[in-house]
């Protein structure tokens, strides 16, 4: 066993994870995110939403806290992942890590490694901490919702971290790196749901969908967007969050093919997937 | 290669040195810089393969980019031991030239082998041998240099008990602690040379060592590289500083345009351009009378009179006739120096259009 984690620990794509997080922990906007993400949380229970006043459990919290994850994550990935190939090409740090005894395939899945590693960090910190702090103030939570609300933000902090990356990998210049990953935040967030709305208005399910009785090809489409498996695997574990929008909208009833497993799967499918492409790309690349 | 650790009489620590059958390795304990040497047995040298005598071997290099050819064709060798000078005009080659070396580029065709490893298909294995300076030095600004230098030392699976020594002996010690990014050029330069030095390297690739240092530090540099070569190892070395090359350098490969246009030692390549020596007389004085009765004498290329010297550009056979010649005009010679052609002579001409 001692052997074994001798063995892990000389490994090149865990000696380049480590250099990661040590290089990125000490950028200190990496800890004022996760200071971000636990006082909002605890401030989203505390204050309560537009319809209820006092403390609100972990379940409530999270579907309080969506719409903010779903702009915050995606910054915060794309922030750590958009430089980290071509930064060190522009600054000239690549051409040192290369001329070392490694591969370009322990490079990216070291980098990867690292980087999500902090991603998870902080999003695990950020969150566990305000629920501990909620569980507290609040009897009878349940952590298990909350702990599924981390794994699944984590899940889709990491996709926008592999886009990034994979965007890291096509660009000679940082600046326009920095372009690509603010394009892919609107792309995600502002012109993908357009799209998809788009599509079911073609498709003459628009009235079927404010009626709350979308066809199932519209939910199909709606996986294309990492958010929307996101926001259903959240969905479909918490059911709180559909006390917390059942004023405001009719509830969507998903098609009996979006399960969990479905929603983790297309998830991890964008990480691999993506994961995959950058070193595809980075392989090929003349530094 | 065979990998040895040995250990130091004085104060015990363990190093690991890597070398070649019947090759002497000078050592410095990295904790209390206590001096030896070690031999290492000649036993294993019948195992040898022939091509192990050389230490980075280029064949038929080609590189283009967008399709312009930025090395054509080239191909050299640097032998084991040895100090090659690397030399071209600016967009010659060179750093194509040593990135697709380091496999930082990929070659449209040719062979690249360090110690018998090709780059392409064993680059992992291959690059165990090396270390590297390059020409734009760059380390992890949010890190101390101990901390750089540390991730260096475990990729490359040396101990980190070297690091420390080796940045004091490159002259910044004091800033051990202290986070590269706010280090200068010359300091980030010093820690450059310290990471290539990591190891004992066998072989050792620097891309322009001296930029950004101060005189000492070029001298620091030079040293460390004439170190390693008593040490064993291969040095491959491009430089602007022509004086600094001639100094250190056992051969040279001189590209122009893409195109390696010479390779051979210094000695051999003037030899080849039939340059002439130059013969430097200091005069109590000089006038019209001397300079001409030099110039009209066979042999004579070239006079040039500077203040009371005479910079006499001639074959060898015509060294006494001038010294008569002078001392006929009314010259009265105070010292004579003879001045080979310098590098930069020979440079020029291998790289004139």
């Amino acid at each position: 066993m001692n052997e074994l984690i001798k063995n892990i620990l000389k490994n090149p794509v865990f000696i380049i994870a480590k250099k990661e997080v040590m290089d990125t922990v000490r950028n200190l906007w990496i800890i004022f995110m996760t200071i971000i993400f636990a006082a909002l949380t605890v401030a989203m229970s505390a204050l309560g939403a537009y319809y209820f006043e006092g403390w609100q459990d972990l379940g409530m919290t999270i579907a309080l806290m969506m719409g903010v994850v779903q702009l915050l994550v995606p910054i915060i990935a794309l922030m750590l992942g958009y430089a980290a190939i071509v930064g060190e090409i522009a600054k000239g740090s690549m051409n040192m890590m290369i001329s070392l005894p490694t591969s370009r395939l322990e490079i990216v899945f070291g980098k990867i490694l690292g980087l999500g590693s902090v991603l998870s960090f902080t999003i695990l910190v950020g969150f566990g901490s305000a629920g501990i702090v909620i569980g507290i103030m609040v009897p009878d939570v349940n952590y298990i919702q909350y702990l599924i609300f981390i794994g699944a933000t984590m899940l889709v902090g990491l996709v926008y971290l592999n886009v990034a990356f994979f965007f890291s990998t096509l660009f000679k210049k940082r600046s326009t790196a920095l372009g690509g990953a603010i394009f892919l935040w609107f792309f995600f967030n502002m012109i993908l749901p357009v799209i998809l709305t788009g599509i079911a208005f073609a498709g003459a399910a628009f009235s079927d969908i404010a009626a709350g009785n979308a066809p199932d090809w519209y939910y199909l489409v709606q996986l294309i967007n990492p958010m929307s498996a996101y926001s259903a695997l959240v969905t479909l574990n918490i059911g709180s969050i559909s006390i917390a929008t059942a004023s405001t909208a009719p509830q969507l009833q998903y098609p009996s093919f979006y399960t969990s497993g479905l929603m983790v799967l297309i998830l991890l499918i964008w990480i691999v997937g993506f994961s995959l492409l950058s070193y595809w790309r980075f392989s090929r690349k003349d530094i | 290669m065979i990998s040895k650790t040995v250990k130091c009489p004085k104060c015990g620590h363990e190093t690991t040195i890597n070398g070649e059958p019947g090759e002497r390795v000078i050592l410095a304990c990295p904790k209390c810089n206590t001096k030896g040497k070690y031999v290492f047995p000649e036993r294993h040298k019948q195992v040898m393969k022939t091509g192990e005598s050389i230490a980075i071997e280029v064949n038929k290099l080609v590189k283009s980019f967008n399709g312009l050819r930025a090395v054509d064709n080239v191909s050299f060798n640097v032998r084991k031991g040895e100090i090659f000078g690397f030399l071209g005009p600016n967009g010659a080659g060179k750093t194509t030239t040593i990135k697709s070396i380091l496999g930082l580029i990929h070659a449209n065709s040719g062979e690249i082998k360090i110690r018998g490893y090709d780059i392409k298909l064993n680059g992992k294995e291959a690059k165990k041998y090396v270390g590297f300076l390059p020409e734009r030095v760059a380390f992890y600004d949010n890190l101390t240099a101990l901390q750089n230098l540390h991730f260096y030392a475990e990729m490359k699976n040396v101990p980190k008990s070297e690091c420390k020594p080796l940045i004091g002996e490159m002259g910044i010690g004091d800033a051990v602690n202290k986070k590269v990014g706010e280090f200068s050029k010359g300091m980030q330069q010093r820690l450059g040379m310290a990471r290539a030095l990591l190891g004992n390297p066998p072989i050792l690739i620097l891309d322009e060592p001296s930029g950004g240092l101060d005189p000492r530090g070029v001298a620091l540099i030079r040293n460390k590289i004439k170190e390693m070569k008593e040490k064993g190892s291969s040095v491959f070395v491009s430089s602007h500083i022509l004086a600094e090359i001639q100094e250190v350098c056992d051969r040279v490969g001189i590209i122009n345009k893409g195109v390696i246009v010479a390779e051979d030692t210094v000695d051999n390549l003037r030899s080849k351009l039939n340059l002439k020596p130059k013969l430097v007389l200091e005069l109590e004085k000089t006038n019209e009378k001397i300079v001409k009765s030099v110039q009209n004498l066979d042999g004579v290329e070239n006079v040039e009179s500077i203040g009371v010297m005479l910079h006499v550009v001639c074959d060898q056979k015509a060294k006494s006739k001038i010294i008569v010649a002078v001392e006929k005009a009314g010259g009265n010679i105070v010292n004579i120096q003879t001045m080979e052609p310098s590098l930069e002579e020979v440079f020029m001409k291998f790289t004139e259009d």
